[in-house]
């Protein structure tokens, strides 16, 4: 391309620029499908030896449901980041093969999920024609976000699973509310700091902060009450940095760091179930039947694992309590190993490095700091979980995004995903006018 | 905020940078460690989770096998001939630590070595069985005979070919039933295993090749090795004068015959009456610290023996025998018979050469395994060459192919052939006419030493050994043996040839097929 073509070519170049990214996208999807479609027949041959009979409808469904996102981000969001939909894929399509591995039933569900998921990614990029358009709803999100975190101590509608009152039950579905509850905090805390940081870039007073503090404080307060360590940290982690970023100011992260310190403290000094988890921490041997049981079996599974793995479906991950969910990733560490591990690393360290790259990039601060808070959601998440497994911070029970089972977190992910593409496209066009 | 969110990349950069450091350190550097964790019970989950090939006697008689198991695992080990090979086979359990040689040949049994994994380049296609059976040189007939012949006294038996190490039978009672530590039902093998544990008889211990024992007079053989090899003593000469005790030099208390009698003579008469006060002089006044020791390590002793089952016991004897104090002739006058062969001059005395004279009729501080004390027997029998013992002959595959053989070695020489075949000789002259004529087999070649060691308690007790070699008329012996019962009443020198050579007898008979 010449300098003297482009002015007279402008428009048609760019267009060529808008589309290319698809056609990445394409190939990338067509090697996340023939990588998952092969883990899948091996998972199978690993566990008895035969090809699984449902290998037809398995590639139809999974190389339809790659198709559908492919069209609908085409069709709604043609300049986004070409990575981002495949490296998500592939880790959907991973963990699918993994819960298959280890429980059909649970498999067959996390299939309605992931359908439902894909449905709500399409949905968000239609629906929204620009993501901008949140901000002027920032207080309806902060309280629609306290309202679905509140949901599950509401009597009648909530329900304690696994020691956690994080569900809430309408009909015969049992969802986490707190799962979409962080999409609209995250919306909530860019659209507010977009009209005070100027005021907080000059002086950080309390009277400022006040409305985001009380959206702060009382989620942090309601999943203290629900025992939900994970969200809590995750959400102390959004706000910190998002308020960080808007305010440069290092105080922020200073005062978050203490503040963190003096949470940490006051609930392991409050909760036995904290006091447990730390000591499973610092030495899970010391208790290797009992609290450290779920640390040292995960260990044990990724020591098994190796560089190279066991191979899939011939592991024996289903030793470790809750490895569909929580320990998914050891699962994924012993049958595919070091190998396979580093590369679900990877594949989020991608992830944020797209997002990150969608917030530098864009022009609009709402767009920037929203852009930066679902990124910090999904790469402190799967941070905190992975570090968790593998010791390196305290065990807070919480999801590995589109890895682990659950319904609601596949399809909050999705949505947040969906943003993402749809910030990503944004940015891209706006540039590339 | 730029330049803010491009460090929070950063910082996410050092954070998932720290998850693959961990990661590495757990699935890698770490695994070995978390692997041989007490608390992982993987491997062995893994390992009950498939067959694992049999083992089985010279004579087929199958004394391991895997049986599919419906519970908490897929198949477990069984052991059908219970109490009589457990001191070989050991066993394999999910609860208690595995012993003999299912441990030892744990990876061949398993099918996991590489060699076995890849026989052909077909296996890297075909899903093969690569188990290994293990053949034993055990005989069943000869190990049952072994066990009735020794009935529910404490002792053991050690047979073996002198020629290639080859084990033909080792028992020791009391023995235990490996069946019940392979209860795959924890709380049942744990209860078996703690009561074994207390049991004051010690039936876990595979006593035949894991315990010493005074090797009393049987390790004369040892002390005549060294004499003749010393260049002073052969089967005619020197003739040790008749004596009633002998006064050991510097000084110390005097050691005396059997029953307090009289004895003396050359080399083959004092060994086959067992001359305490002849041999208790040879290795004090003509022999030497050195030769003594010399000839010990030889034979195997203070050195960890070469055998294919776990944890085997040392056999014992002193290196230290203190300051060298004068020569002999400054104590006892010059004896012409001693020096006169001897161009250095004569044997210094020590300090503790009196302990040295104990030694010397396997008393004091010398201990042997009864299988160490079969392979004294199997060098003089195989011309002073020591092979290595072993019980696994081979390796065979679940098609009938051979994975491995194992080849016999020489595990060492303790002494010139022509120093053998003179013992040899003697020995035979012991079985005929001296100690040992309880051995007596019409029609076979043999040769024997017992051996009586007192325990010092009251009233007295010893260990009732024999030691030998038998073969068919005009052939190399092809069975060296040792008898131990212990703990037997009385001590007198006819108690090893009373009580343990009719043992060492039916042995033979079942090997050579006589009676």
């Amino acid at each position: 391309m010449t300098a003297a073509g482009s002015s007279a070519q402008g428009v048609k170049t760019d267009l060529r620029n808008v589309v290319h990214p698809r056609r990445v996208e394409a190939g990338l999807l067509l090697m996340v499908g023939a990588t998952v479609a092969a883990a899948y027949g091996m998972a199978s041959f690993g566990a008895s030896e035969t090809i699984p009979a449902d290998v037809g409808p398995f590639l139809f469904w999974m190389f339809g449901l790659g198709l559908v996102v492919h069209v609908a981000v085409r069709r709604w969001a043609p300049a986004a980041d070409p990575v981002l939909v495949p490296v998500a894929l592939l880790l959907n399509g991973l963990g699918y093969v993994v819960i298959t591995r280890l429980d059909g039933g649970l498999a067959a569900l996390q299939s309605t999920w992931t359908a439902v998921g894909v449905g709500g990614l399409v949905a968000t990029l239609v629906v929204l024609p620009r993501v901008r358009m949140l901000e002027s709803y920032r207080y309806l999100l902060g309280l629609a976000g306290l309202g679905l975190l509140v949901l599950p101590l509401v009597p009648g509608l909530g329900r304690e699973i696994n020691g956690a009152r994080i569900w809430a039950s309408v009909g015969p579905v049992n969802f986490q509310p707190g799962e979409f509850a962080k999409l609209a905090l995250a919306a909530f805390f860019a659209a507010y700091l977009v009209d005070s940081r100027e005021l907080l870039r000059t002086r950080l007073e309390l009277r400022d902060l006040a409305p985001i503090g009380v959206a702060w404080t009382g989620s942090l307060g309601v999943m203290i009450l629900e025992r939900d360590l994970g969200s809590s940290l995750l959400f102390f982690t959004l706000f910190v940095v998002v308020l960080w970023v808007a305010s440069e100011r290092w105080i922020v992260l200073g005062v978050g760091g203490g503040l963190f310190v003096a949470g940490a403290v006051v609930s392991w000094q409050l909760f036995d179930h904290v006091q447990a988890r730390v000591d499973s921490w610092i030495d899970p041997f010391a208790d290797p039947k009992g609290d450290g049981f779920q640390i040292v079996e995960a260990s044990f599974a990724l020591a098994d694992g190796g560089l190279t793995g066991t191979g899939l479906g011939q592991g024996e991950p289903g030793r470790i309590p809750f490895v569909e969910t929580d320990f998914i990733f050891a699962a994924i560490g012993e049958e595919l190993g070091l190998a396979g591990s580093s590369a679900v690393l990877m594949a989020f360290l991608i992830l944020v490095g797209s997002g990150l790259r969608i917030a530098i990039r864009t022009s609009r601060i709402f767009d920037k700091l929203f852009a930066l808070g679902l990124t910090t959601l999904i790469g402190v998440q799967a941070f905190v979980i992975i570090g968790g497994v593998l010791r390196v911070v305290p065990l807070t029970g919480i999801t590995l995004p589109f890895v682990s089972y659950g319904g609601s977190s596949l399809v909050a992910n999705y949505v947040l995903l969906a943003l993402l593409i749809k910030l990503s496209h944004e940015q891209r066009s706006a540039e590339a006018m | 905020m730029n330049p803010r969110i491009r460090r929070l990349g950063i910082a996410f950069v050092v954070l998932y940078v720290l998850l693959f450091v961990q990661l590495n350190r757990v699935q890698f550097f770490g695994a070995e460690r978390l692997q041989e964790d007490v608390n992982n019970t993987r491997g062995l989950i893994r390992e009950f989770g498939r067959p694992r090939g049999p083992i089985v006697t010279a004579d087929g008689v199958v004394l391991a096998r895997s049986v599919p198991y419906d519970g908490s695992v897929d198949f477990v080990r069984q052991y059908p001939e219970g109490d009589l090979y457990a001191h070989i086979v050991g066993y394999q359990s999910l609860n208690v630590a595995a012993t003999g040689l299912e441990r030892v040949y744990n990876d061949e049994l398993a099918g996991t070595p590489i060699g076995q994994q890849l026989v052909s380049l077909g296996d890297l296609f075909a899903d093969r069985d690569t188990t290994a059976m293990l053949r034993l040189s055990i005989r069943h007939d000869v190990q049952t005979a072994a066990r009735d012949a020794l009935g529910d006294r404490r002792g053991s038996v050690v047979a073996l070919d002198p020629r290639t190490g080859e084990l033909v039978a080792m028992w020791t009672y009391p023995s235990f039933d490996p069946n019940r530590l392979a209860d795959p039902d924890g709380s049942a093998a744990n209860a078996a295993f703690s009561e074994l544990l207390s049991d004051p008889n010690n039936p876990l211990l595979a006593k035949a090749y894991r315990e010493i024992f005074f090797p009393g007079s049987t390790f004369k053989l040892v002390t005549a090795a060294a004499g003749i090899e010393s260049g002073l003593i052969d089967a005619t000469a020197p003739v040790f004068a008749a004596g009633e005790a002998y006064d050991p030099i510097p000084s110390g208390l005097p050691i005396r015959n059997f029953g307090g009698s009289t004895c003396g003579g050359d080399l083959v008469e004092i060994l086959r009456v067992s001359c305490n006060t002849a041999f208790a002089e040879m290795g004090a006044e003509w022999v030497g610290p050195a030769g003594m020791v010399d000839a010990a390590e030889s034979f195997g002793f203070n050195t960890v023996p070469g055998i294919d089952l776990p944890s085997p016991a040392t056999s014992r004897f002193p290196v230290e025998f203190g300051k060298r104090l004068a020569d002999v002739d400054f104590y006892r006058g010059v004896d012409e018979a001693r020096d006169s062969t001897r161009p250095n001059g004569s044997v210094s005395i020590h300090e503790d050469s009196a302990r040295l004279a104990q030694t010397a009729i396997g008393q004091n501080d010398v201990a042997a395994t009864p299988l160490q004390m079969a392979l004294v027997a199997a060098a003089i029998a195989n011309g002073g060459v020591v092979m290595t013992p072993h019980v696994v002959v081979e390796l065979v595959a679940a098609d009938g192919s051979r994975y491995e053989t194992i080849e016999s070695e020489i595990s060492r020489i303790a002494m010139r052939t022509s120093t053998a075949n003179t013992l040899a000789e003697a020995m035979r002259v012991v079985a005929s006419e001296g100690t040992a004529r309880n051995l007596f087999v019409e029609g076979l070649d043999i040769g024997g030493k017992t051996g009586t060691a007192q325990l010092g308690t009251d009233p007295p007790n010893s260990h009732a050994w024999i030691v030998g070699f038998a073969g068919r008329a005009g052939e190399d012996p092809s069975l060296a043996f040792a008898v131990i019962v212990e703990a037997q009443e009385g001590a007198s020198e006819q108690t090893g040839g009373r009580v343990a050579a009719p043992i060492a007898r039916a042995v033979i008979e079942v090997f050579f097929g006589v009676s």
